[in-house]
């Protein structure tokens, strides 16, 4: 490729990081403001888990093979697939207040982490698949 | 002022737990950056002290003809190599089985114990060959472990340095593929020995030496007059006499030996339950001699202490579970907050403690691709080993309180299943 395809090349992927990381942004920002329920909390529990998330994926994942294109990607998306997860579990809390009352908002509360920690734990454990050694191959006893 | 109360305990909980998780998060950052540099040139090979093998075996006639044929080729001078079997009152093959390699290998020998002194679970067997040992060096292997065959030079490299008193070797599972316990087990394996182990050693903190795959420098057991036969993780008592005598444990991340791991959830049980025990005992025996030590550094302490209160954290989590729950129920904004920690620290107290990060790094330092997809399962080992921890604490807090120490040792059995992987 030619010196100014390159340039080009490395333009567009900086673009592409940046926004990647503004949607990771997006995502945190309406995890805490889109979320309404009737306790506080609620907000802050869908924030919190995203923010464990992103923690424990920059500090860890972005230490490993690959590209910080395909690294930001998968950032993104576990951000994208937390907003989804918590906004559907906060409706489905919703729909569910409405019908059996608060006892059941307060089981949410119970239950709402050890759901999201289900979605962080898969996600993050797929994730290292895809960026697992490119050069390694599976492990074999050293006998 | 209940709910103060409550509020006060939960956040002690927390703070334990979240204590935990950053140890265990520094460990896997400290092993992912020391991976990513150059490895350090080896160590002198040159060094060739005399090494005595111990190997006790209650039982193994399924694995024991394994271990012994791989002892027979390992690549360490035979003239300088003396492996004492202990046969533990076996009423299997055993005894045929080492008397066949007695014959054949002359630095082979056997030391046979009838019902009358045997059968008194590892400890004993291991005091009784001890004293038969000769060699500088001793090195132990459990029956049912297949070692590489140039481990000893790998382990006793360390003994280098004279201020190392023992050394300890990684475990890997043979079996892995065998159904979803060993795999699970594995995964557990993974995280405690690729990760957790080599950051405390690369960090100068407790290295544990784990009964098996490790070794002794002679005239240092000896001090410590060996093993204590009065608890049931002789290991865990034996790594902190270690430390607390002023010596060190090396950890050989690139010495490995290869296990058969339980296989069904009954012999998991019955295994984790007796180190489940036999650390609570070393807590009890040891945490007040950790903090006062003059031997040990801050961070040895403080890293010492949270090895041996280790098995205490399920109990810890779940009553984070119970103390957390009326505490949503009455709308505690404390409580709401700090709750998310909670599941996310669940996963971090499975089977060998291990956080899912950690599993996953190790899983990835040694290039596994799809093995990562099991993690989410750890959960269940968790939910196992709250029972499990629950009823040997309340079996050591009864042993205390009515004044009777009442050890029995469980043997795992060795079915022979890890044969067909090495044959293969």
């Amino acid at each position: 490729m030619q010196e100014g395809g390159w340039a080009e090349v490395k333009t567009l992927n900086r673009i592409a990081s940046v926004l990647l990381v503004e949607s990771t942004i997006l995502c945190l920002i309406a995890s805490y403001l889109l979320i309404n329920n009737s306790h506080s909390f609620a907000n802050i529990q869908s924030t919190a888990t995203l923010v464990i998330f992103n923690v424990l994926f920059v500090s860890l994942m972005f230490q490993l093979n690959g590209s910080l294109n395909r690294k930001l990607c998968l950032l993104t998306l576990g951000n994208v697939i937390g907003l989804c997860w918590n906004f559907i579990f906060n409706y489905f809390d919703v729909a569910g207040t409405i019908s059996f009352g608060e006892n059941f908002n307060i089981l949410y509360m119970v239950f709402f982490p050890f759901l999201s920690s289900l979605w962080i734990v898969s996600f993050w454990s797929l994730s290292l698949t895809i960026l697992h050694h490119d050069s390694s191959v599976h492990r074999k006893f050293n006998l | 002022m209940i709910i103060e109360a409550l509020e006060i305990l939960f956040l002690f909980l927390t703070a334990i737990m979240i204590a935990y998780l950053v140890r265990h998060y520094v460990f896997t950052l400290t092993v992912l950056r020391s991976a990513n540099k150059k490895p350090s040139s080896p160590a002198d090979l040159t060094f060739e002290p005399t090494v005595s093998i111990l190997v006790p075996a209650f039982n193994e006639e399924k694995v024991i003809g394994r271990l012994l044929s791989r002892i027979a080729n390992f690549t360490y001078p035979k003239e300088k190599l003396q492996v004492i079997v202990i046969n533990d009152a076996s009423s299997d093959q055993t005894g045929k089985i080492i008397d066949e390699y007695k014959n054949t290998y002359p630095f082979i020998d056997v030391l046979n114990r009838d019902r009358s002194n045997g059968r008194r679970g590892k400890a004993s067997a291991m005091n009784h060959g001890f004293s038969k040992c000769t060699g500088e060096i001793l090195l132990c292997f459990d029956a049912d472990y297949y070692p590489q065959k140039d481990i000893v030079e790998r382990l006793v490299k360390e003994f280098v340095d004279p201020k190392v008193g023992a050394v300890q070797g990684r475990v890997v599972v043979l079996n892995e593929p065998q159904n979803i316990v060993t795999r699970l087990v594995a995964l557990e394996r993974i995280g405690g020995y690729r990760v957790d182990q080599e950051a405390r050693d690369i960090l100068g903190l407790i290295a544990q030496f784990g009964g098996t795959v490790g070794g002794f420098r002679s005239s240092v057991l000896k001090s410590l007059h060996g093993w204590d036969a009065s608890v049931l993780a002789e290991d865990t008592d034996l790594t902190f006499r270690v430390y607390l005598a002023g010596h060190k444990i090396r950890y050989c991340v690139d010495a490995e030996c290869y296990e058969e791991a339980v296989d069904n959830w009954k012999s998991y049980w019955r295994q984790r339950y007796r180190w489940a025990k036999g650390h609570m005992q070393c807590f009890f025996k040891h945490s007040w001699s950790v903090l006062k030590s003059e031997n040990l550094n801050a961070k040895e302490k403080i890293d010492g202490l949270m090895l041996l209160s280790v098995y205490f954290m399920p109990i810890l989590a779940l009553l984070s579970l119970l103390v957390g729950l009326p505490l949503i129920f009455l709308g505690s904004p404390l409580v709401g907050a700090l709750w998310v920690s909670v599941p996310i620290s669940l996963y971090s107290f499975v089977g060998n403690f291990a956080p899912f990060f950690e599993v996953g790094v190790g899983l990835y330092l040694d290039g596994r691709t799809r093995t990562q997809w099991l993690i989410p399962l750890l959960i269940f080992t968790f939910f196992f080993n709250i029972p499990l921890c629950l009823k040997a604490f309340f079996d050591v807090l009864g042993s205390k309180i009515l004044g009777k120490d009442k050890n029995v040792w469980v043997k795992t059995t060795h079915s022979g299943n890890g044969n067909c992987y090495i044959e293969s």
